[in-house]
């Protein structure tokens, strides 16, 4: 038996993409679910997932899927290349662990360009440049005085952000961004 | 702005923490008193001093642990739970009761 975990939605930001030296696009309706709990991590390995071997790090596994730890339980699977399904779990893989329902809550912006770092700079406490925030590196902090997951990642050969916020600030985010923007247009 | 160290995520700005209370230890639920039940939830110390404190880090909805001096407000240590709670504590209900 298993159990739809997932509806398909239309993002708030509707696929927007900015052009521009700094690009930002909306991959909201790009595929996403995760587990969290003590057997979340036994879980994911049993299924052929690679994981990170540390909390706040993002590996790439199996098809260019991203797998990111936010603890040692919780794990978030990032599918940038298709759009959201409805994901299926067998309930004695959710053994010790339960999804998350990171699709539905969740707004997913992808930065690319090549001042990504000052621009984020202005907009977050952590020191994102690359000498210090790499690839594969994970910062769960507030953007614009909102809590935000930020990973560096490889997409397509770009060393790119991607931003996690509730997805009902969508829209703030975005627009606290394109703001910051302005000035690297 | 003043800095916490979160256990888990590193060095960030205070705003992103919030507080919860003053670690104390829970006395038996089945077998206390309402009075001390009710010191245990509602009652706080407020000597100066070193306190130990449980803060959320928001952003990762992570709880931990930090020691502080309540009158200096210096920041002394901030560690996992787990370093004080190894055991899940499970609350059944007497018979009888609802």
């Amino acid at each position: 038996m298993s159990t739809n975990l997932n509806m398909v939605f239309e993002s708030p930001l509707a696929g927007v993409h900015h052009n521009g030296h700094i690009s930002i696009q909306d991959y909201t309706k790009k595929h996403r679910w995760g587990l969290r709990g003590k057997g979340a991590a036994e879980a994911l390995r049993t299924q052929g997932w690679d994981l990170p071997e540390q909390p706040n790090r993002l590996v790439s596994s199996n098809n260019e899927t991203l797998v990111m730890a936010l603890s040692q339980r919780e794990f978030w699977l990032l599918d940038p290349e298709n759009d959201a399904l409805a994901v299926a779990m067998d309930e004695d893989f959710i053994t010790d662990a339960y999804p998350l329902f990171c699709q539905d809550s969740h707004a997913w912006l992808v930065l690319k360009g090549h001042q990504t770092s000052a621009l984020m700079a202005k907009l977050c406490g952590v020191d994102l440049r690359p000498e210090t925030f790499k690839i594969g590196d994970v910062a769960q902090t507030q953007m614009a005085l909102i809590n935000c997951i930020i990973a560096r990642h490889d997409l397509a050969g770009d060393d790119v952000f991607s931003l996690f916020v509730d997805q009902s600030f969508a829209e703030y985010a975005l627009e606290a961004l394109l703001d910051a923007r302005q000035e690297f247009l | 702005m003043k800095i916490m160290i979160c256990p888990l995520n590193g060095p960030r700005n205070i705003s992103e923490f919030v507080y919860g209370g003053q670690v104390k230890a829970m006395p038996d639920p089945q077998s206390v008193s309402d009075v001390e039940w009710a010191k245990y939830v509602f009652y706080e110390k407020n000597d100066i001093g070193v306190v130990h404190e449980w803060w959320l880090h928001s952003p990762s909805s992570y709880w931990f642990i930090a020691e502080r001096h309540n009158a200096s407000d210096e920041i002394i240590r901030t560690y996992p739970a787990d370093e004080l709670f190894q055991h899940r504590i499970e609350f059944t209900s007497n018979e009888g009761e609802t």
